[in-house]
């Protein structure tokens, strides 16, 4: 176990440079989770913990040392691939056991530790078949049990559940979570999955195009985002974002959007006139009928709960509630608003105000 | 017209072609071998002999001696072939300037055939004329003449094969390295190996088939080598240099015993299935019943 600082990371591709100074510290045993759309430099930024990429500027300690010029090998992390990386050729126990063997372990140590794991994942009656003889969730068990074994200081996970079904997907991210809290080892877990992001981070690092934009715990990236990305990026479904600027009528400040469409705000630092986006989430919006009143576009029932798109002025507005609500396409109904769950951001910078 | 029937129609012309130059030669080596057989003799009729050239065969110790020297040509050649084929390709696989043109001209000696070899390293190897002999003579003071030391014919033979056959080891092992997944490597130096570990443990089992494939080629190919070493080496000094092949062709043609001659061949065939099947048994069976 062991914390990881990344100070002022810099990746260059020849005269491209796709990381622009990353900063991320990750405690002892805790679970980070780099979230972000195709091309952030999530996997880059692990790639380069993991030392399977150089580092062009800054540095990446593990524990107390710096690793910038240090190899995997000699790094004490396992890693758990998208693609499994499994070595074809060896049996799942082979496979499980080689960072050990590499290790020039005693046999009967590794026969012991290698049932350890198969038993803790499940794999003890798979332990001679082939990677090829395996189904996807097996196969993904068995690169987690080749990762567990070494007991190393950092677990990288680089989208592990990203080639398992849906229903898999959900089975190994309750399996990996439950690992992390027996095994209490610090892990860094690339995904593009904010759902995965959410469930199980016990700290989320959002990133966009080489850069951090905001971390943070689950629910503070949920309850504050820091600014529209964060905000469009963490909860589904996304948020609902209008354009507009805001008003003061009789010293109570509200937001007019483009189209004048008037809705209430939290007590707030945005100033009179300021151009802003108003940001609120499909599930803090309630239907009732002294609501804002908004015409229904498409109801999609999903039984748990509702979603209505219905057009607010010249915007699409997104709401879930948990009532089984009946309106036709062109009804009018009312969107009420809480003012407290609502997000200001800057129209310019982008930022929470 | 059923397909079935169109398939057979569409490959009728090979299967004839196959089985006029294939299967008819064949059995009528086997056949032929079974006879004493001098077509130029006083009498040119086939005189059914029995086994009794396969019992010559046996006591034949000219014959029990180019096998030896045949085996040991078919080790050193193709187990250099093998690791120079693979360091190749390994360079290969790296970039660096020039390197298609590299990768290009290391084939020419594949499409050149073997005849013309044999006349090009007997020119380059000739005492006196030769760029072999001379700038050994220069750098070390080695005298080399293939035509005086059997040593030295022996190795220029292997050499020669090496020169013209590593190419193709190393297409084939090229072709096997850029198919490879790059997970699994990364994987193992997370996993702790080091580039030796890698390459037992990964590298190697992971282009396995590649190799032994290519070392089946290679292996019947070499068993059979004539034309080269003929034209080199004459298959001497004396009979250092005298593989089966060369000793069925001097046993056949200038000596027209061609029913002797095609029992070396049978042999020869056999014996090459052997070593095959040696191999499989070795290489690739115990991998398959540890598998099931």
């Amino acid at each position: 176990m062991a914390d990881v600082k990344i100070k002022n990371v810099i990746k260059r591709y020849g005269a491209v440079q796709v990381m622009h100074g990353v900063n991320v510290d990750i405690g002892h045993g805790e679970f980070v989770v780099l979230v972000g759309p195709s091309g952030c430099g999530k996997s880059t930024l692990l790639r380069m913990l993991a030392g399977l990429e150089e580092v062009s500027d800054g540095t990446i300690s593990i524990g107390d040392r710096v690793v910038n010029d240090i190899s995997p090998k000699e790094r004490d992390i396992a890693m758990v691939f998208q693609s499994y990386a499994l070595y074809p050729h060896k049996t799942v126990g082979e496979n499980i056991g080689f960072p050990l063997r590499m290790a020039k372990r005693p046999k009967e140590e590794i026969d012991e530790k290698v049932r350890h794991a198969a038993g803790i994942l499940d794999l003890t009656h798979l332990l001679d078949r082939y990677p090829k003889q395996l189904s996807g969730g097996q196969r993904q068990r068995v690169a987690m049990g080749r990762a567990i074994v070494r007991d190393p200081q950092v677990f990288l996970f680089d989208e592990p559940l990203s080639n398992l079904d849906a229903k898999l997907r959900v089975t190994m991210r309750v399996e990996i979570k439950e690992l992390h809290q027996r095994l209490k080892t610090t892990i860094v877990y690339v995904t593009h999955d904010q759902i995965e992001a959410m469930t199980m981070a016990d700290k989320i690092v959002v990133m966009r195009d080489g850069r951090v934009e905001q971390i943070g715990a689950p629910l503070d990236l949920y309850d504050r985002p820091g600014n529209v990305f964060v905000a469009g990026f963490i909860g589904s479904p996304s948020m609902n974002f209008l354009r507009g600027t805001i008003a003061s009528t009789g010293g109570v400040k509200e937001f007019v959007s483009e189209a004048g469409l008037r809705l209430p705000v939290p007590p707030t630092a945005a100033t009179e006139g300021q151009a802003v986006v108003y940001g609120i989430r499909p599930e803090h919006i309630g239907v009732g009928d002294n609501g804002t009143p908004v015409s229904v576009v498409v109801v999609e029932p999903t039984g748990s709960e509702t979603q209505i798109f219905a057009r607010a002025g010249t915007d699409l507005v997104n709401a879930v509630v948990k009532d089984r609500v009946r309106a036709n396409p062109g009804q009018q109904i009312g969107f009420v608003i809480d003012p407290a769950n609502v997000h200001l951001f800057d129209r310019q910078s982008e930022q929470r105000i | 017209m059923h397909p079935n029937k169109l398939g057979w129609l569409l490959l009728a012309p090979t299967m004839l072609i196959l089985f006029l130059f294939g299967v008819v030669p064949f059995f009528y080596v086997i056949w032929v071998s079974f006879h004493q057989w001098n077509p130029f003799a006083a009498d040119p009729s086939m005189i059914f002999n029995w086994a009794s050239n396969y019992r010559q065969l046996v006591f034949d110790a000219q014959f029990m001696a180019s096998l030896g020297v045949t085996l040991a040509f078919v080790f050193f050649a193709v187990l250099s072939e093998l690791v120079i084929g693979y360091l190749l390709a390994q360079a290969f696989m790296k970039d660096f300037p020039g390197k298609a043109f590299f990768r290009t001209i290391h084939t020419l000696p594949l499409i050149m055939a073997p005849i013309i070899v044999g006349s090009i390293w007997k020119l380059m190897t000739t005492p006196s004329i030769g760029i072999i002999p001379s700038l050994l003579d220069s750098w070390f003071g080695y005298n080399l003449n293939i035509g005086q030391s059997a040593m030295a014919a022996f190795i220029t033979t292997v050499v020669m094969d090496i020169w013209h056959w590593t190419p193709l080891v190393t297409l084939s092992l090229i072709a096997a390295l850029v198919s490879l997944p790059a997970d699994p490597f990364e994987q193992a130096q997370i996993d702790g190996a080091n580039k030796r570990q890698i390459f037992w443990h990964i590298t190697l089992p992971m282009i396995r088939p590649a190799i032994i494939a290519t070392v089946f080629i290679r292996l019947m190919d070499a068993m059979r080598t004539v034309d080269e070493v003929l034209m080199l080496t004459g298959g001497g000094p004396g009979s250092a240099t005298r593989y089966v092949g060369v000793h069925i062709f001097k046993e056949v043609f200038p000596r027209t015993n061609y029913g002797y001659g095609s029992a070396i061949s049978v042999i020869v065939l056999y014996l090459t299935i052997v070593v095959c099947w040696l191999l499989y048994v070795g290489l690739i069976a115990p991998r398959n019943t540890k598998k099931g």
